[in-house]
Order: C-alpha cells, then sequence, then structure tokens
C-alpha cells in the first residue's frame, strides 16, 4: 500500500502535479465559497470558456511560452467580466443573458483564431481539459504566486467580502466600497480560473469552482467551516484524481473533476439518509 | 486601537432635523415614484411612513439610506448627505435576502460592526462586548449561535434590530418590518422600539396600517407620491387626508380614544385584510 502510494511520487512531473492539483483546488474552492453564495456559477462557466481567445493569442503570439500565455488569459478573463457586467447594467437584459451572449463569441473567436493555425490541434486539447503532467518549475512557481495572491485578499477583505455576499443594501448603509470589492471578488474569480487551466481545463474548471464548495455548504452552517471544508475537499480530490490517473490512465483533469463529483453524491446521499434526525435536533422553538 | 474620531466620522447638529428631504422628485423609466417631497423629521420621533401599495414608501426609504439618488432637490441624514453618515441602518423587507446563507445570528449582529471597524481590522473584546449587549437587548443572545435560516421572522426582524444597535445606528429605517408577523412578534418589536425611543434613536416605520400608526407613533408621515401630510397621528388622520392618500375608502370617525379609521363596510380598517408586501 505504502509502495502503491509512493511510487507516482517517485516522478518530478507528478509531485509538481500534486502540488499544483492542491494550491489551485484550494484556491478555486475557496473563491468557489463566494460564488455558490451568489448564485454565479454559470459566470465561473462562461469566465472560464471566454478565456480561450486569450490563451490562443499568448499561445500565438509569444510562441507557446507559458507565462505570457497565462497573463494573456488572465487579461481575457477580466475584460470578459468587466463586459458582461456593462452590458447587463447598461441594457435591461438580466445577467444570465448578457454572460451567455459574451461567453458564446468569445469562445467562437477562440476556435476561430485557433483553427487559423493547423498545428494547434494538440495544444487545444490540453487548453480545454488541462495538462497537470505538463506542469513546468515555471509554471508552478506562477500558480504559487497568484494563488497567495488570492488568498491574501481573501484574508484581509473577508468580513467585507461577506457582508456584500449575504446583504448588499447593508454594505451600501455601512459605506463599504460595493464596487470596488464586486470587482475584486471578479478578479480572484478570473485568477482562479487561469491557475486552474493547466490543472483541468477551461471546460471543467466550473467544477473546481463549484463543486467543492457546494459539497461545503451542504455539510455546515457556518461560513468559515464552509470554506476550510470546501478548500479540505477539493484539495483531497487533487490528490486522489492524480492517483486515478496515473493507476488507470484517465485524463487529470477529469479525474480529479469525477473525484469532487463523487465526494458531492455521497455527501448528499449521506445526509439525505440522516436529515430526519438532524431536522428535529434543530427545530427551532415557535415563538 | 480606535481613535475617539474614528467612533464618530461625522457631528450631528445638535438641533435640526434628523431627516430633511426638499423639493426631492424621483423618477423611474416611465413615472414618477416621488414628486416634490419636502419634509424635516425632528431626531428622537417615532414615524409610521404610511401609503398604499406603490406610493413610494421604499423609494422613499432607499433615498434616505443613500441607496438612491434624487433626480431633483437635495436629502439631508443629520444635516449630511446620505452616503456620508454612518449612523443608518436600513432593515429590508426580509424577502430580498437568502436565509439559506451559512451565517450565524451572531455573525449577522456583527456585520453591524464591518463599517465602523474599517478594512483590514478585526472585531475586538469591545466590539464583542457590543454585539452580546444588542443581542440581549432584542432577545436574541441565547439564539446567537443559530443559522438564520432557522429563525421565525418575528426573531429575524430583532435580529436586524440588533444589527442596528450594533452598528450604533440612530437613524433605523423599517420597511414593513409586521408584513406576516403574528400580534406576539410585533409586540415584542414595539417594546423595543419604545426602548429605542428612550435612547433618543430616530425610527422610520414603513406600514399599511392606519390604526398601528394612529396608537403607537408620534408622528405620521402619509405619503402618495407626493407627501400628502406630516404631523402627530390626531392632525394628520382626517378625511380630506386620507381621501388624497387612499381614495374614498376609507373614512375617520372620532371617538373618545382618538380618531379611528374605518373602512367602506363600516368594519374596523385592520392591516390583516391587506397585502403582505408593498
Amino acid at each position: 500500500m505504502v509502495e502503491w502510494l509512493l511510487e507516482p511520487l517517485g516522478f518530478a512531473f507528478m509531485q509538481r502535479g500534486f502540488l499544483a492539483a492542491v494550491v489551485v483546488g484550494v484556491v478555486c474552492a475557496l473563491v468557489g465559497c463566494y460564488m455558490i453564495l451568489r448564485g454565479m456559477a454559470f459566470l465561473g462557466d462562461a469566465l472560464g470558456h471566454a478565456t480561450l481567445p486569450g490563451l490562443a493569442m499568448g499561445y500565438l503570439l509569444s510562441n507557446g511560452d507559458r507565462s505570457a500565455t497565462f497573463f494573456w488569459a488572465l487579461g481575457t478573463a477580466v475584460f470578459t467580466s468587466i463586459v458582461m457586467g456593462a452590458l447587463s447594467r447598461n441594457t435591461k437584459l438580466r445577467h444570465d443573458t448578457a454572460i451567455g451572449i459574451v461567453f458564446a463569441g468569445m469562445f467562437a473567436l477562440g476556435i476561430a483564431i485557433i483553427s487559423s493555425v493547423r498545428s494547434y490541434a494538440v495544444d487545444l486539447t490540453h487548453m480545454l481539459f488541462g495538462n497537470i503532467l505538463g506542469v513546468t518549475a515555471g509554471d508552478l512557481w506562477l500558480v504559487l504566486a497568484v494563488s497567495l495572491a488570492v488568498l491574501l485578499a481573501i484574508l484581509l477583505f473577508y468580513k467585507e467580502l461577506l457582508v456584500v455576499s449575504f446583504d448588499p443594501v447593508l454594505a451600501v448603509t455601512l459605506r463599504l466600497p460595493v464596487r470596488a470589492l464586486d470587482i475584486l471578488l471578479h478578479v480572484m474569480i478570473a485568477v482562479a480560473i487561469v491557475a486552474s487551466l493547466q490543472t483541468v481545463g477551461i471546460a471543467l474548471v466550473v467544477a473546481m469552482l463549484v463543486t467543492p464548495a457546494a459539497t461545503a455548504f451542504l455539510l455546515t452552517k457556518r461560513f468559515k467551516r464552509m470554506m476550510v471544508l470546501a478548500a479540505g475537499i477539493a484539495a483531497f480530490s487533487g490528490v486522489a484524481g492524480l492517483y486515478a490517473s496515473y493507476y488507470l490512465s484517465i485524463a487529470s483533469g477529469a479525474a480529479i473533476v469525477l473525484v469532487c463529483t463523487l465526494v458531492f453524491v455521497l455527501v448528499y446521499l449521506l445526509r439525505s439518509l440522516l436529515r430526519p434526525a438532524r431536522r428535529t435536533e434543530t427545530k427551532s422553538p415557535a415563538l | 486601537m480606535q481613535t475617539p474620531a474614528a467612533k464618530t466620522p461625522h457631528t450631528h447638529s445638535a438641533h435640526g432635523p434628523a431627516v430633511l428631504l426638499r423639493g426631492v422628485d424621483v423618477r423611474f423609466d416611465d413615472h414618477d415614484a416621488l414628486q416634490d417631497v419636502s419634509v424635516a423629521i425632528e431626531p428622537g420621533l417615532r414615524v409610521a411612513v404610511v401609503g398604499p401599495n406603490g406610493a413610494g414608501k421604499s423609494t422613499f426609504f432607499n433615498l434616505v439610506s443613500g441607496l438612491l439618488a434624487p433626480n431633483r432637490g437635495e436629502v439631508r441624514v443629520h444635516g449630511h448627505a446620505p452616503g456620508q453618515h454612518l449612523c443608518l441602518a436600513y432593515v429590508t423587507q426580509a424577502s430580498q435576502l437568502d436565509w439559506n446563507f451559512p451565517v450565524s445570528v451572531w455573525d449577522v449582529a456583527m456585520m453591524g460592526r464591518t463599517g465602523k471597524l474599517g478594512l483590514l481590522r478585526r472585531p475586538d473584546a469591545a466590539d464583542r462586548a457590543l454585539v452580546r449587549a444588542s443581542l440581549e437587548r432584542v432577545g436574541m443572545l441565547a439564539l446567537a449561535g443559530r443559522q438564520v435560516g432557522e429563525l421565525s421572522g418575528g426573531q429575524r426582524q430583532r435580529l436586524f434590530i440588533a444589527r442596528a444597535l450594533a452598528q450604533e445606528a440612530d437613524l433605523l429605517l423599517l420597511d414593513e418590518p409586521f408584513a406576516g408577523l403574528d400580534v406576539t412578534s410585533q409586540d415584542q418589536i414595539l417594546q423595543i422600539l419604545d426602548d429605542l425611543r428612550s435612547q433618543g434613536v430616530t425610527v422610520l416605520f414603513a406600514t399599511h396600517d392606519l390604526e398601528l400608526a394612529a396608537e403607537k407613533f408620534d408622528r405620521i408621515l402619509l405619503l402618495n407620491h407626493r407627501c400628502v401630510a406630516y404631523g402627530p397621528p390626531a392632525d394628520v388622520l382626517t378625511q380630506q387626508n386620507l381621501s388624497a392618500a387612499f381614495g374614498g375608502h376609507l373614512k375617520v370617525v372620532d371617538t373618545a380614544h382618538g380618531p379611528l379609521v374605518v373602512g367602506d363596510s363600516g368594519g374596523h380598517h385592520h392591516h390583516s385584510a391587506e397585502g403582505k408586501h408593498g
């Protein structure tokens, strides 16, 4: 058993893969806690897909240089979320409609760019589904740096982000910088998405954002505990997913997401079984 | 450590109204929500803001709280533009919040401290003591660990009042706080409001219920897009004013206990017959 666990760790690319999966998983899960409470799951999916033209342009212009591509993708994600916000503010369109329009347009633009360059085929797969075993030391440093920035932002603005998410009207009467905090949250989502490009890819990134956070939400009624649980579930899923990928020869991104999903299903089923007992226990006395 | 200046960021003029509106218009896309509203509300009073559905009660609150800017005219809270005033708490209708949100009673009361704490600071012992005292005053301390979704409607309203206390608000805006509450919960809240009045907190309270407004409030602001009347209940509840606000359906009968409003059918004009949400 120990040997079974240690064997993949003998490879440097696997070590880097494990580290990337855990760090990125934790960051996505923490950001995801705000997202699921504010109904931003669709935005996460859309932003992930909308980075494709940025990835393609970065790849094309920098000859495949990873960190240049990373910042192209990040810039595209931030730009897209600003356009989506402006579109729904300045027209009578609902926010999800604005997201749909911008996301599909950007994704199509990405495919158009890629299809104009034939040799892209393999790289396109990596962009869509990730290539965690191809994480270089340079990639890892970049991911660690931006992840640290997101963690720091959450730590510094924890109580403000909580107020804005729970009760925007209170945030206004308390004179919090509501607009700036919203932009901060969108930038954090964009960073988390771009950091996950190598681990799960843009097609599945929404699972990293939403599924561990949703699982944790089912398990607790306190926000801090929800964040800790979500981070734990994401880290576990990253590690377990990579083992599954190594031994069962499954694509690593898909394996990680499948473990996340499995944990969610287990928690959901266990909760449904235990629910009757729990309800009588916490029932509030009528007043 | 907090400097005294940080605790009271805006000096209140000792005299002068708590809330002042001068010639205020609010226009939405296709209609006027408020037209030429001017009113001066003295500090420390309990004021019922009364009017039919869609009369602009919520718009009035949004203006005073600074969520909304007027198209014309000026709004002052203790002499300041609403966006500059920290000591104001706005309790919106409960239906606007997500009650599954994973926060406890304690967490929500502590949110009232967020503005005064400022960015980057964490609550200290003084903040915790204030939150504890606030919850105790509204009888919610025993439920401090409970998730907000597990509270009854009355408990939620009391929690929001506790949050306003933790915020050290001296102006409290309550939008239809009695919607859907039983009489016991309403009485509990009225008692808390009595307590607040003795402390000089100004309360603006939107309601449909004329009877409640007449019995329990110092002033009535009768609103129907325009400010129909503002003053003590006995002065405001005249046949003429009620017709202007509600149309011809309500009548005023003078009784030994003061004016009584009755509907067309001759029965008491009772709030439970009204819609729950404005």
